[in-house]
């Protein structure tokens, strides 16, 4: 359903998120198109702001982290570090005048654990009304 | 190691305006320990310099490489090869880096990315704190391995001030207070009486008394 927008989102993922095994993710790529590129990392805590920045300057509209719950990072702070690293980001994109909304963080609920492809749903919703990345240009 | 940190991205991109063909040049040593400077920081700050000039609709081109120190001639002239490729060098080491670039290419202008700050340590993870200030004549032994130049607040060498409280400085009570530092550690050795000695006001000559200091090592020379 999404496949007719124009945007593209680089997600990031802890691989302890609810339902993010290989064939998850095949199938949301399949699903989504050339809208989704996925980016399972071993803890969220691996995450950089480099990466967040090398997708948005080569191919991503919004570019976004999915954590564990707070405290149930297997790792116990990666969520934590994530977290950080995302404001850090935000606030370079904000330093070169781009909305910093294109970088954002998704933290798990322990209560209502959510799966990768509902994440992956709710972000694209969020990030539906930033419209393409004013780094591609609109032609 | 020397510290820094990175300059507001406005002034970088003022600096490097009229440059078309820019190296984003880090340094792996000092600068990298303190996130400033490294190969991370490099990437980082190629790829937002990269997106504000798409942005601009501005054609240049901005490259990045790092030196494992940028400091030292061995590693400089590994650019020899590609130097030549940029108008500009926007680098990411501390200010001996960049003038040593600078002096090695003396065509390419090389411009400043970080503020260099201070000598210091790794104190905790995002933590770094100053600790010498390279005088030239070190007197830790006299203090316990604590510099009162570059740790007390009134750089005093016969303290203490008697404000502090509770072990933290009167001037700044987020800081521990360096004398009762220097007491505790030398009480901790059994020497407190090093502080029996009236210490006379520092001789800053060895510092800058006759301009920019050098060290010359023959046995180190070719
Ligand atoms: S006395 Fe202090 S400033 Fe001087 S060399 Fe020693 S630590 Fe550094
Ligand atoms: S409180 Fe301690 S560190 Fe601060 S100025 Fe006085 S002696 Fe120096």
């Amino acid at each position: 359903m999404y496949r007719e927008q124009q945007i593209t989102l680089g997600l990031f993922y802890c691989q302890n998120v609810p339902e993010s095994r290989e064939e998850n993710r095949q199938a949301l790529e399949e699903e989504f198109g050339k809208s989704l590129r996925l980016f399972p990392i071993p803890c969220s805590g691996r995450l950089e702001p480099v990466h967040l920045l090398k997708a948005l300057e080569r191919f991503a509209d919004a570019a976004f982290i999915i954590t564990c719950p707070v405290g149930a990072c297997r790792y116990f702070e990666g969520n934590h570090r994530a977290k950080k690293r995302v404001e850090r980001t935000r606030k370079i994109l904000s330093d070169i005048g781009m909305e910093p909304e294109r970088v954002g963080i998704a933290i798990g609920s322990k209560e209502a654990p959510k799966t990768l492809a509902q994440q992956a749903r709710e972000i694209f919703r969020e990030i539906s009304l930033l419209g393409p990345s004013p780094v591609f240009g609109q032609e | 190691m020397i510290t820094a940190e990175q300059k507001p991205i406005d002034e970088i991109r003022e600096m490097i305006g009229p440059f078309k063909r820019i190296l984003v040049l880090g340094c792996a040593s000092c600068v990298a320990e303190c996130a400033a400077g490294g190969e991370k920081e490099t990437a980082m700050l190629g790829s937002a310099l990269r997106m504000a000039a798409k942005m601009e609709k501005k054609e240049v081109v901005i490259e990045e490489k790092t030196l494992d120190r940028q400091c030292v001639n061995e590693f400089i002239v590994l650019l020899d090869d590609t130097i030549d490729q940029y108008d500009a060098v926007l680098s990411l080491g501390c200010g001996a880096g960049v003038q040593a670039v600078a002096d090695m290419f003396p065509e390419t202008p090389v411009i400043p990315a970080l503020n260099t700050e201070f000598l210091g340590e790794t104190k905790a993870q995002g933590l770094w704190m100053e600790n010498c200030l390279g005088c030239g004549d070190c007197m830790l032994y006299y203090f316990g391995g604590v510099c009162p130049l570059a740790r007390c607040s009134k750089q005093l060498f016969n303290g203490p001030c008697g404000g502090s409280v509770d072990g933290r400085c009167e001037i700044n009570p987020e800081m521990d207070c360096a004398w009762q530092l220097i007491i505790d550690r030398l009480s901790r050795f059994n020497a407190l009486d090093r502080l029996e000695d009236i210490y006379p006001p520092k001789d800053w000559s060895r510092k800058q008394g006759s301009g920019p200091r050098k060290i010359v090592r023959e046995d180190q020379q070719r």
